[in-house]
């Protein structure tokens, strides 16, 4: 058993640890400043897609005129479209008061086609895009070398706490999810501060693209999100919408992927079935946070 | 003139016709009116309005059907729309009959052109100097021409300004208030077919095959022919029965997860879970069909299909139970779960064996070889296929029976002329004389359809979904929930039962969906496989939403995303750049626009009461207005769900 122990934990899994928990992390954040502005955010899953074929596809397009530089750009690029896509969820729930559960599935299936739609016109191959010749640079030492979207990850961290509790934007935000009438008697703009919060979660989900496509892979594949949306939206409930506390679910939800990745290659359990426990894990999380703890505007419409 | 004639239509009816025909007279001369003749990767040759004949075939010589009678027809058309243009602009009495003489001029041209067409394909057959090969393909080669966007559009423009003239009159106007319903799904079909129109225009380079180089004009008019040539072809299985029946086969698994998802919706819930509770009725279905005892005759199917019942609705009660219990969203719990059906699905028939705490164990339920899928239904659990029971022909000939027919049609007449108990004694009618006839066959060509008896359970399910939700005391509780739950709650209608009951009855309709793939055979064996196409749980999303979440709206847009997915197979195999991915595009956009109330103002899809509107605007619109709200109530999904989780935390 402590062999096995010592088989599982090593410098390889931490370093598999990190890449789990970071889109996980990224997208989370996203989802917690559109969630705390009170616009349920389902299509993070999509967001990732979108962000994720972005960058890979437009570093790919700009290596012959940018070079090394292409893929800084395609971060910026994936960031941008993750925004954008984001900005139709924030159009159709905020503007013309779609049910968001729905308006968020809409871009989570807009997902499952546009990216194989896209790849054909450019590549004439519906379902990976070509690798590209410079990915994101790893920094770091020994196995454990990141992508700047890693550190970039863990600093959001912070700046998502230092925003929400410490600066006027936070604390309008936050009471825009939770007594929107309130806040637009106290003179926020509740539909900018919503527009805002959407737009900023896409963005973030679109950094957590651009590190699965390539920060992480060197292409965009299908699938490639593979329910990290979801997951991350679990994650923030299960954190109780804060930013440490999704922190550590995200963590928690993290570790969970990385030791079904290891473990699959061990004869310990099913790897289909430790698959699953991240799964499992969300269900029981939810029994005991469940949506008490939300904010209480959350996935009403505002009329003003 | 006299009281008898029409009043005016309204404002907005006169709008709509207005922009009807300035897009379509727009469109004739924008577009080619028609396509003479087409080659088999979409290659066409296209006559525009102006008489001009654009060859991008390879085939230069093939001779071409005369054209002066369809482009003396299609200037008549463009006459007409211009006046009905007019008249709609003028708000005249009289713009319904321009209208409808626009389609009919549109129509006789189309008509005409198919039968110079036709004459062509007769003359090719005639040819004996043509090898069958090249018959085959100068044949299709006329087959394929027909109307383009420059008919198309006038007729559709001439048959909704001849219903915008006709709206002035109080009884066509009740008749459309009873469809209001149906504009927010018409608008965004409308608006995903422009959005994937345009997609295609970007996405695939305009074909020619002439070798002759194009200017801007002539490359617009073969894009614009693309774009008619999509969409053409993706609907148009409705036209022949061979695939027809596919699209009502690929309609099946959609009928089912429509339903569930579309019954959760009346309840306030939204049911994201389809995919899994599919995965778990299809495992139920496997392990009875395969397991259960063969002696059991037709008992098994029976039995596999309720196992099939009861394995999705154990799915979908679980995230119910929580919702009512713990009050945890059931969004996220059904996505949950799907992921976990899934794992189930691999771990149970992915490989030979599985490790467990350093050993192996066999896993029996896969087959033997390669393929992740299960053993072979019994011969007594498969659902045959419909073309076999169906089929009453003797001596090696096709003939299928007329009972279905027959018991529909007594079914809908017994019910309109009887008064009272009208369900009843036209379902004893239907029976009656469905069975009378059923030895009565037609003789028909058809090719081994793989459209099975999971089909007619999809119906019988709309039909249950209906009697329940509309004529049971359970179903009113349910609607109530739905539609307020703290008025539910108030009028002694227990919320978290009824969650329970709605989300155990979404995952049963989600899990019958495995006996169209386990049962039926849809994966190609009686069998259960790896691959089957789960994605159709959240088609059903789609679907529920465009059938305003009524069983006939869901099984009517099932059949309307089964023939696109069956058309989309043929635009896959004829364009390069264009393929079965726009058609799950165009079903994300409908989804997208539903969710956006079609980008219609509140002033169409819900009116105020008519009271009110003919107080403030006594000239507009005739007082005859009798709905007064949208006459199917759509539950606020969101805001019901954080009701119920509310009390269901208290």
């Amino acid at each position: 058993m402590e062999a096995l122990i010592a088989q599982i934990f090593t410098t390889a899994f931490l370093a598999t640890f990190i890449r789990s928990v970071v889109p996980l992390l990224l997208t989370a954040l996203g989802g917690l400043f559109s969630e705390r502005s009170g616009v349920v955010n389902i299509a993070l899953e999509g967001l990732i897609i979108f962000g994720a074929l972005a960058a890979a596809v437009s570093t790919q397009l700009l290596t012959p005129s940018l070079g090394q530089v292409a893929p800084w750009a395609g971060w910026l690029i994936g960031m941008l479209v993750g925004g954008l896509i984001a900005w139709i969820h924030a159009v159709l729930s905020i503007k013309y008061r779609a049910d968001q559960v729905i308006s968020g599935t809409a871009i989570n299936l807009l997902a499952t086609g546009v990216p194989a739609v896209v790849l054909t016109a450019l590549y004439g191959v519906s379902n990976e895009s070509p690798k590209v010749e410079h990915a994101l640079p790893l920094w770091g030492v020994g196995e454990l070398r990141f992508s700047p979207p890693v550190y970039f990850a863990f600093l959001a961290v912070a700046i998502t706490w230092y925003v929400m509790y410490r600066t006027p934007y936070g604390l309008r935000l936050r009471a825009t999810g939770e007594q929107p009438g309130a806040a637009a008697s106290m003179g926020v703009n509740v539909r900018r501060m919503r527009y805002s919060a959407v737009i900023l979660s896409g963005v973030l989900a679109g950094t957590a693209g651009t590190f699965l496509s390539i920060g992480n892979l060197d292409s965009y594949v299908r699938n490639i999100s593979a329910g990290a949306g979801f997951i991350a939206l679990a994650a923030l409930i299960f954190g109780q919408w804060k930013p440490l506390g999704v922190l550590g679910a995200t963590l928690l939800f993290g570790l969970l992927q990385a030791l079904s990745i290891v473990l699959g290659g061990t004869n310990l359990l099913p790897s289909t079935l430790v698959q699953a426990l991240p799964y499992l894990i969300t269900i029981l999380a939810l029994i005991f946070t469940g949506r008490s703890r939300a904010p209480k505007a959350l996935g009403r419409s505002y009329d003003s | 003139m006299t009281h008898d004639s029409p009043p005016r239509p309204s404002g907005d009816a006169a709008r709509i016709a207005l922009i009807a025909c300035a897009v379509a007279a727009l469109g004739m001369l924008l577009f080619p009116l028609a396509t003479l003749g087409r080659g088999f990767s979409a290659d066409a040759v296209l006559l525009h309005v102006t008489g001009s004949v654009m060859n991008l075939t390879s085939n230069q010589q093939a001779p071409l059907p005369p054209t002066g009678t369809v482009l003396g027809l299609a200037w008549a058309t463009l006459a007409a729309l211009i006046v009905t243009l007019l008249g709609a602009w003028q708000r005249q009495r009289w713009f319904w009959l321009t209208g409808l003489l626009t389609f009919g001029l549109a129509t006789a041209a189309v008509i005409v052109l198919g039968g110079a067409l036709d004459d062509q394909t007769r003359r090719v057959l005639a040819d004996t100097t043509l090898r069958p090969g090249a018959k085959r393909q100068l044949g299709n080669f006329y087959a394929s021409g027909g109307m383009n966007l420059g008919l198309f559009l006038p007729a559709l423009a001439g048959l909704i300004a001849a219903g915008a003239g006709l709206s002035a009159l109080p009884r066509v106007w009740q008749a459309f208030n009873r469809m209001r319903s149906l504009l927010v799904p018409i608008a965004a079909i409308g608006l995903a077919v422009l959005v994937g129109a345009i997609v295609v225009l970007i996405v695939q380079p305009s074909i020619n095959q002439s070798g002759a180089p194009m200017g801007l004009w002539s490359a617009w008019l073969a894009k614009s022919d693309l774009v008619y040539f999509v969409y053409s072809t993706l609907f148009a299985p409705i036209t022949s029965l061979n695939p027809l029946l596919d699209s009502l086969k690929i309609a099946t698994p959609l009928i089912f997860t429509g339903l569930s998802v579309a019954f959760a919706f009346r309840t306030g819930l939204f049911n994201i879970g389809a995919p899994g509770q599919l995965t778990m009725g299809a495992i139920a279905a496997m392990l009875v069909g395969v397991y259960g005892p063969a002696s059991l005759g037709y008992g098994l199917l029976a039995l596999s299909v309720l196992a099939a019942a009861a394995g999705g609705a154990l799915w979908g009660a679980i995230p119910g139970l929580l919702k009512a219990r713990f009050g945890s969203s059931e969004v996220i719990n059904t996505i949950m779960l799907n992921y976990i059906a899934s794992s189930v699905l691999v771990f149970l028939i992915g490989s030979d064996s599985f490790p467990f705490l350093g050993r192996e164990y066999p896993q029996p339920l896969k087959a033997e070889g390669s393929n992740p899928q299960s053993e072979l239904l019994h011969s007594e659990a498969q659902l045959r296929p419909l073309l076999e029971v169906l089929n009453v022909g003797q001596n090696g000939q096709v003939a299928l029976s007329i009972g279905l027919l027959v018991a529909l049609i007594a079914f809908v007449v017994v019910r309109l002329l009887v008064r009272k108990n009208r369900s009843l004694i036209a379902l004893a009618a239907a029976v009656v004389l469905g069975a009378l006839t059923w030895r009565i066959g037609i003789p028909v060509t058809v090719t081994g359809s793989q459209l099975n008896g999971a089909f007619l359970i999809a119906l019988l399910c709309a039909a249950g979904f209906g009697l329940l939700m509309w004529r049971t005391a359970a179903g009113y509780a349910l609607r109530a929930v739905g539609l307020s739950p703290k008025a539910a709650e108030y009028g002694g209608i227990s919320v978290a039962k009824n969650t329970i009951l709605a989300m155990t009855i979404a995952g049963m309709f989600a899990g019958l969906a495995g006996t169209h793939y386990v049962n039926g055979g849809a994966l190609d064996e009686y069998r259960l496989k790896q691959n089957m196409p789960v994605n159709v749980g959240f088609d059903g999303i789609a679907v529920a939403l465009m059938g305003q979440s009524t069983p006939a709206g869901v099984v009517a847009s099932s059949i309307l995303f089964g023939t696109i997915d069956t058309g989309s197979v043929s635009v896959t195999t004829k364009l390069a750049k264009v393929n079965s991915d726009i058609v799950t595009v165009l079903k994300a956009l409908i989804v997208l626009f539903i969710a956006a109330g079609g980008f219609l103002s509140r002033r169409l899809t819900s009116p105020p009461p008519p009271a009110l509107v003919t107080a403030a605007e006594r000239h507009e619109t005739p007082a005859a207005v009798d709905t007064t709200t949208s006459l199917t109530p759509q539950p606020n999904v969101g805001q019901a769900s954080e009701d119920i989780t509310r009390d269901g935390k208290n």
